[in-house]
């Protein structure tokens, strides 16, 4: 069966990414259908819940209570031989209640005109011959019926179990060492007094990545842990979380259990074909190095909406026309990925000795850290001045092409 | 031998639908529909992908990597 109306674009997703490029082309006046799986908006959570400064969230949604959960103040890394190294920054960033983030996001694209289901799910892409995408199979899940939805674009923003992309012949699946493992803890009376957020490195807590945690208020928090299958020698990511709630916050009440694969591999070479784009975590938006994706996501939604609204006012939603948005993406933060992402093949791949001096290192030069946060580029510098050696492994992490996809 | 034993298993107490394993599986055999995790039947090569991947541990592969 088809619909009767017709979409210029329908959006595979209502999370961060979907909602946001769903909102930007209603506002141009597109006729824009968003499709959500899950029953409800936003739930459940599969997020550590941490974003950046107020003046870049505050472009996408008002950054107040109840959203607003905590402001972090600073960042502590506790290498793997147990050394703290802090550092004082005050609104680097903030934990939000992930739930209503993606609930005010999903209300934005309503009130811009996009019609929202939840509780259907894409479930094929349509093709012209010649292989062009041109709308999308969905299914209602509540009565079971398949529909078809004709539209001059298709936005897969279905995050990290997105399959949208891998039918668009975009990317295939993802190798273990390219999800982190995750799982984490809502976490009630735990000392989290100068809402610092911490970073715990190191093969006992996450071999391969790190354990956290997020300051959700003075005595709460996100205390997680994300590694990479691969290193944890048959150990689930919620058996290394127990180990690490021992260690950091054993009196904690555990009150919210979350779990979930997170992308960090690398950023694929194109983003759009003829007839659809991915976004968000389903395009590898995340931030390779530390997994992070919110802001990753809604920046990459803007740019996906520019170039879909300024292809269909050119009357084309080719590949070519389309490409803009791969370029703009890869000129700004996928270009600050690529750098994350050769920075953490080379830093996750240390030995807890080798961490932990590099650690350190890292800590004493200059520039690494600005008031947002870390520079990846200069990041890349000292770990490779640092380590000479390391020039050969960068090189072929950088040359290697193996993972590009 | 029975299919059951040639692909993948979920334990459904333990699995919280995080779709880690489906991000993970090469042959679209392990789909997040809706709430749910389903196995598509007979798509499951068992590689060992989606078990290592799972965080809780939910996902018994007959070949384990």
């Amino acid at each position: 069966m088809t619909e009767e109306r017709r979409y210029d674009v329908a959006v595979i997703g209502a999370g961060p990414a979907g909602s946001r490029t769903a909102a930007q082309l209603a506002r141009a006046g597109l006729r824009v259908l968003l499709l959500e799986k899950r029953p409800r908006i936003g739930y459940p959570v599969r997020c550590a819940e941490a974003v950046g400064p107020r003046e870049v969230v505050e472009r996408y949604v008002a950054l107040e209570p109840p959203l607003l959960s905590s402001a972090i103040n600073g960042v502590v890394v506790v290498s793997p031989d147990g050394r703290r190294l802090s550092r004082t920054m005050p609104g680097v960033g903030f934990t939000v209640d992930r739930e209503l983030f993606d609930l005010r996001l999903a209300e934005a694209a309503s009130a811009a005109g996009a019609e929202l289901r939840t509780s259907h799910q894409a479930t094929a892409l349509l093709r012209e011959e010649g292989a062009r995408v041109c709308g999308l199979r969905a299914k209602d899940l509540s009565s079971g019926a398949a529909y078809d939805v004709p539209a001059a674009v298709v936005v897969g923003a279905d995050g990290v179990e997105s399959l949208s992309p891998r039918w668009a012949g975009l990317k295939g699946s993802y190798r273990p060492e390219e999800i982190f493992s995750c799982a984490e803890e809502l976490i009630d009376g735990i000392d989290v007094q100068d809402l610092a957020i911490e970073f715990h490195l190191g093969a006992r807590f996450a071999p391969g990545g790190y354990a956290w945690v997020f300051p959700k208020g003075p005595a709460r928090a996100n205390v997680g842990v994300g590694l990479n299958p691969l290193r944890a020698g048959g150990t689930t990511a919620v058996e290394y979380l127990n180990g690490f709630i021992a260690h950091r916050c054993p009196a904690g009440t555990r009150t919210r259990l979350v779990v979930g694969g997170c992308v960090v591999a690398r950023g694929l070479r194109a983003l759009a074909v003829d007839g659809f784009v991915a976004v968000g975590e389903a395009a590898n938006q995340n931030n390779p190095f530390s997994g992070g994706g919110i802001i990753n996501a809604l920046e990459g939604a803007d740019m996906a909406a520019a170039a879909i609204i300024a292809a269909l006012g050119g009357g084309s939603a080719s590949a070519k026309a389309l490409g803009a948005y791969t370029r703009e993406w890869r000129r700004t933060v996928g270009k600050a990925n690529d750098a994350f992402y050769h920075a953490a093949r080379i830093f996750y791949g240390l030995s807890d000795d080798e961490m932990s001096r590099m650690t350190s290192e890292l800590a004493s030069v200059p520039g690494i850290f600005d008031e947002k946060g870390v520079k990846p580029l200069a990041m890349v510098r000292a770990l490779v001045a640092a380590h000479p050696r390391l020039l050969v492994q960068f090189a072929r992490s950088w040359l290697g092409g193996k993972g590009r996809r | 031998m029975k299919e059951s034993n040639r692909e993948i298993r979920i334990d459904r107490e333990t699995c919280v639908v995080c779709g880690a394993c489906a991000a993970a599986c090469p042959a679209e055999a392990l789909l997040v529909e809706g709430l749910a995790l389903v196995v598509v039947s007979g798509r499951c090569r068992p590689c060992g992908r989606a078990a290592l991947v799972c965080p809780t541990g939910a996902l018994k592969c007959p070949n384990p990597g």
